[in-house]
Order: C-alpha cells, then sequence, then structure tokens
C-alpha cells in the first residue's frame, strides 16, 4: 500500500538549534493511504508542533516531510489542495453563518461554483446543522462549533485529513457523533492522521499508533501488538469484603505485585503472571477471613502501554485524567498500597 | 482548481477576492476598527483645522490624505493578530494560495475601507462645504493608490509574529503619528524649512497630500508624476518586510 505521508528525521527546535526548546526530536514515521493513524502522547509531546509542520504552518528545523508524493519543502501547492485541517481550537468564524463559513471555505478551496451549493447542503445535513444554517456560528455550542469545523475542512474532499485533538472538552453525545463520523469518512478512503491524547479514543479509531513523548517516537504499531508487547502491565482485579480499601499495602506486598491501585471498591494488582498471583490472592482472603465479591484478569489496556512507554506510574494518571481533581488528592493516600 | 499558470493566476485572483470579502463581513465593524480606521482621521483633522482660516477645497484635501492614511493602516495591524488569536489564520495559511495573494486581500480589506471613507468624507466637503474638485480623475487614482500603499504599511505590524493586537498597535500608531508630524500635511511644503523639507520627503503621506493638492486645488509642490511613483514604489516595497516577517513567523509557530 502506498503512503500517504513520510517522514524522515524530523526535527522542530524553537529558537536556536542546540540552544532552543526541541520540541520534536528526529522522528520518522510513515502513514498508509487509507488508514487512520493516530499521533498518541502527552500534553506537550510534541503532538501539535509535528501536526502544524504536516500542514505547512510551521517550517521545520532538519527532517523531510512527504505527502502523496510532494516533498512539502519544494512543492507545499498540491499538498494544501489534498489536505484537509481540523486544529484543536475549532477556527470557525464566529462573525458568520454556518452556510457562510463553508461557502467560504469552499470558495478558498475553489470547489466549482456547481458543487459547492450541494456540498455544502449535504454536509449540513449529514453533521445536524442544517436547521442552523442561518445563525451565526457565535451562538453555536462547542460541539457544534466542532462539527462546523469539520465540515469545513472536509469540503473540498481532501484524501487526507489532520485532526488535532478532536473531542476534548465535548459532551459524551458529542464525542460518539464526531467519532462515528471519523470512521464514515475512513470507510470512504480518507486517509486520517489523528492527534490525541486520549488513549481510549485512539484505540477504537485508529489502525495504527506513534506514541510520541518528550519530541521522540517511543512507540509504533497496532493498538493490539502494542498492547501484546507489554505483557506485564496484566492485572489482576478483586473486591473484598468487609473493609477490602483497609488491605491494599497488604495486597501490594505479595508476591509478584508490581503496583497496587484503587479502583473504585477494587484493587487492581499489576502483575506480570495473573495465573500465579491468582492463588495469593485467594489464600490471603481466607486467611483473613474476607469474601471475594469479584476476581478478574486484565490484560493491558493501551492506556497501560501508553503509561509504560511514557514513563509514567500505572494507575496514576488514571484518575488524574479521567476522575478529576478530587479524585487525584484522593489518590495520594492511596499511593502508599504502591511500592 | 484550474490547471496551468494562467488557471492558478484566477485562482489566486478569486481567492484574494474570496478573503477580503471575508474580512469586511468580519472585521469592518469591529470598535476597535471604526475607532482607529473611522474616527481617528476626522479627529485629527478636527484637531488640526478648526480656527484656521482655510478653504473648503484646501480641508477636503487634507482630510482626504488623512483618511486614506489613517484608515488604510488601521486594518493591519488588529485584524491579523486577531486572526491569529482566535486560529482563524492558520485557515488561510494552510489554504492552497501563496502568502503574495494573502497579503494583497489583506491589504485590500484595509485600502477599500479607506476608499469608502474618503468617499464620504468627499461627499461632506463637496455637499456641505461646496468644495470643488480640479481633477477628478486624478483624485481617484490617488485615493486608490494612497490607500493600497498606506494599507500595506500597517500590514507591516500586522505580520509582526504575536497573538495579541495590543503588541503591534501602539508601535503602529507611534509610527503614523511621526510620518504625520514629519510630512507637508498640517505645514505646506513650501513653507518648511530645507531641513523639515528633506525629513518630509521621507513620509509617503507627503507625496499623498502633495498628489490630494493637485487633484483637488490644481496645485502642487512636487510633480505629480513623482507623487505617484513614490506611492506606487512605498506601496510595493512595504510588502516585502510582511512577506519577511510571515516567513519568520513560520519558523516561531505563529
Amino acid at each position: 500500500m502506498a503512503n500517504a505521508i513520510e517522514v524522515e528525521n524530523l526535527t522542530k527546535y524553537y529558537g536556536r538549534p542546540g540552544a532552543g526548546v526541541l520540541a520534536v526530536d528526529h522522528i520518522s514515521f510513515e502513514v498508509r493511504q487509507g488508514e487512520v493513524f493516530g499521533f498518541l502522547g502527552p500534553n506537550g509531546a510534541g503532538k501539535t508542533t509535528t501536526q502544524r509542520m504536516l500542514t505547512t504552518l510551521l517550517e521545520p528545523t532538519e527532517g523531510r516531510i512527504v505527502i502523496n508524493g510532494h516533498d512539502l519543502a519544494r512543492d507545499a501547492y498540491p499538498v494544501k489542495r489534498q489536505t484537509g485541517l481540523v486544529p484543536e481550537e475549532s477556527n470557525v468564524y464566529t462573525e458568520l453563518t454556518a452556510w457562510d463559513n463553508l461557502m467560504f471555505t469552499a470558495w478558498l478551496y475553489r470547489v466549482p461554483r456547481a458543487q459547492r451549493t450541494a456540498r455544502a447542503r449535504k454536509l449540513l445535513q449529514d453533521f445536524g446543522l442544517w436547521e442552523k444554517r442561518d445563525v451565526k456560528a457565535e451562538n453555536f455550542s462547542k460541539g457544534m462549533r466542532r462539527r462546523l469545523s469539520i465540515a469545513m475542512a472536509i469540503i473540498h474532499r481532501p484524501p487526507l485529513l489532520f485532526l488535532d485533538e478532536p473531542t476534548p472538552g465535548l459532551d459524551p453525545q458529542s464525542s460518539h457523533a464526531i467519532r462515528d463520523l471519523i470512521r464514515q469518512l475512513n470507510a470512504e478512503g480518507t486517509t486520517i492522521f489523528l492527534s490525541t491524547h486520549q488513549i481510549e479514543e485512539a484505540n477504537q479509531l485508529c489502525d495504527r499508533v506513534a506514541i510520541i513523548n518528550h519530541g521522540r517516537i517511543a512507540a509504533i504499531d497496532t493498538p493490539e501488538h502494542l498492547k501484546q508487547a507489554f505483557r506485564r502491565v496484566q492485572s489482576v482485579e478483586v473486591a473484598l469484603e468487609p473493609d477490602g480499601a483497609a488491605h491494599g499495602d497488604a495486597l501490594a506486598a505479595l508476591l509478584g505485585v508490581a503496583t497496587a491501585v484503587k479502583m473504585g471498591d477494587k484493587w487492581r494488582l499489576y502483575t506480570e503472571d495473573p495465573s500465579a498471583l491468582l492463588p495469593l490472592v485467594m489464600d490471603y482472603a481466607r486467611s483473613h477471613d474476607l469474601r471475594v465479591t469479584s476476581l478478574n484478569t486484565l490484560g493491558p489496556s493501551l492506556e497501560d502501554v501508553f503509561l509504560e512507554i511514557t514513563g509514567q506510574p500505572v494507575g496514576t494518571v488514571r484518575h488524574e485524567v479521567q476522575e478529576g481533581g478530587s479524585r487525584q488528592r484522593g489518590m495520594k493516600g492511596q499511593m502508599g498500597g504502591q511500592r | 482548481m484550474r490547471a496551468g499558470w494562467i488557471g492558478r493566476l484566477q485562482d489566486e485572483l478569486a481567492q484574494a477576492w474570496i478573503v477580503m470579502v471575508k474580512d469586511m463581513k468580519v472585521h469592518y465593524l469591529r470598535p476597535g476598527v471604526i475607532m482607529f480606521g473611522f474616527l481617528m482621521p476626522f479627529f485629527m483633522f478636527f484637531s488640526f483645522s478648526v480656527r484656521r482660516e482655510m478653504a473648503a477645497a484646501q480641508g477636503v484635501a487634507r482630510l482626504l490624505a488623512l483618511t486614506t492614511f489613517f484608515t488604510a493602516g488601521a486594518m493591519g495591524p488588529f485584524i491579523i493578530p486577531v486572526e491569529r488569536r482566535v486560529g482563524t489564520y492558520d485557515r488561510l495559511l494552510a489554504a492552497p494560495m501563496s502568502l503574495l495573494t494573502l497579503l494583497l486581500a489583506k491589504t485590500a480589506v484595509g485600502a477599500v475601507f479607506a476608499i469608502a471613507v474618503s468617499v464620504f468624507a468627499l461627499l461632506v466637503g463637496v455637499v456641505a462645504f461646496g468644495a470643488t474638485i480640479a481633477q477628478p480623475w486624478l483624485l481617484a487614482a490617488v485615493a486608490i493608490l494612497s490607500s493600497f500603499s498606506f494599507s500595506a504599511l500597517g500590514l507591516i505590524f500586522g505580520s509582526i509574529p504575536t497573538r495579541n493586537p495590543g503588541d503591534v498597535q501602539m508601535p503602529s500608531t507611534l509610527l503614523r503619528w511621526v510620518l504625520l508630524f514629519i510630512s507637508g500635511v498640517f505645514i505646506p511644503l513650501a513653507e518648511m524649512a530645507p531641513s523639515a523639507r528633506a525629513l518630509a520627503y521621507l513620509s509617503p503621506l507627503t507625496y499623498a497630500q502633495d498628489l490630494m493638492n493637485h487633484a483637488v486645488l490644481d496645485t502642487g509642490y512636487l510633480n505629480p508624476w513623482l507623487d505617484l511613483a513614490v506611492l506606487l514604489a512605498s506601496g510595493i516595497l512595504f510588502l516585502l518586510p510582511s512577506i519577511l516577517m510571515h516567513r519568520r513567523g513560520r519558523v516561531l509557530g505563529y
């Protein structure tokens, strides 16, 4: 399969090379035609910088980018015609109506006059904005602006679409709708380059994922292969009664447990060998007169893989990201369960 | 998209047109644009002209020079940093059009605004004060040329890599005031000391005012062809720093 994107040794310094901030550090990767390629990393890892270089908005310090056979440094014009960009902030013109936003973009990308109206109508209908076509975008919700900005990015039917963090801050319904849109666009043949820090989003949508951290690519593979490569982050999840929360330190001390993390009323015990740990957990429960209300073995999630690769303790970031500040404070007391 | 360089040129012209029309819809009624672009020239005119004996035509020539100078130059320093801040400028930079096309479109936004305000000022002068215009076609030419030239001057400040309009409004206003006070708008060139006149030649506003005098009063200090040539050349030259700063902005990440 031909490559939609080829990146060689791409580097970006903000400031003087060697003295400035190194945002992207000699990364190389390919994106195949027709795939959804996830670019996954924590905030500040270099995702947006890389995407801005791929979309001609930022000049690389070093390296080569080839998109659909065109070297971006020498021949950016055809690349610009063949790509669509949805940046992290929905950059719609809030002073214009949804219809005017789409017509402006269609004009800008020289969509033939006969097709402009039909495409705008279809997109607004597909994206659930037809009834609001004459409303200025300043009156739109965040989700509606997001959908409008995606519609603006695809009105010229680009074969390659860049999406930067398409769903953060949206309600679950809008997020779900946008993920469906991404799947639909991909099914219609659009190659998608998806920058995200949302691991589950990458897991659900991407054919392959590159994990970037501190400006370097730490791993590239399919989500399933990445999970298999990190067997050490398998776990046993156990709920004990009565007073299961009090047994974290003891469970963490069992042979083979790397980390114990409290997950609601359960403890998740990270281990390389769940089968060896299971009888130890049962023995512990029996010896302390505890009832095992649930016991599961879990394979590594993409989130666990991501945390391992980015060098963050498994279990901690999960709470910070998904469960908010109060939970994060609560974790401090529970971290004693880790060893 | 059309094939060949003629097709590309047609595309670029169409893109410049649509960017200009979009900017008119989005930016013309912003308070900052009205303040600096519409009210400022009238404020300056009345500040330095009230209670001075002056023929209506002479007042019109001065007001038109001030209008093109302040109104045309007000747009660039305002709209580009605002668009950078809200992210819409990326949409334009990522679009399949040349940087020059984008800059010409932005220049046209300020120029058209200045021409419209100049027409308003001219109508006030002719209808309310009975001013007469000696060479209407020359007046149209100088209004268009100086509006484009001064808009390109304002664009230099808009091209400074920043997302905050406040960062560029101050230096932009400062430079325009300096160019205003060394020019021949308030003191005619013929009445200036030689050293002051030499300084006045550094300001493009001097040539716009002189050409306005030729068009409205049928008299001027310099050769009108020299005025036209300087305004045309300065308009082109003013685009160069903008191009360089946009390239710099692409390195810095703006």
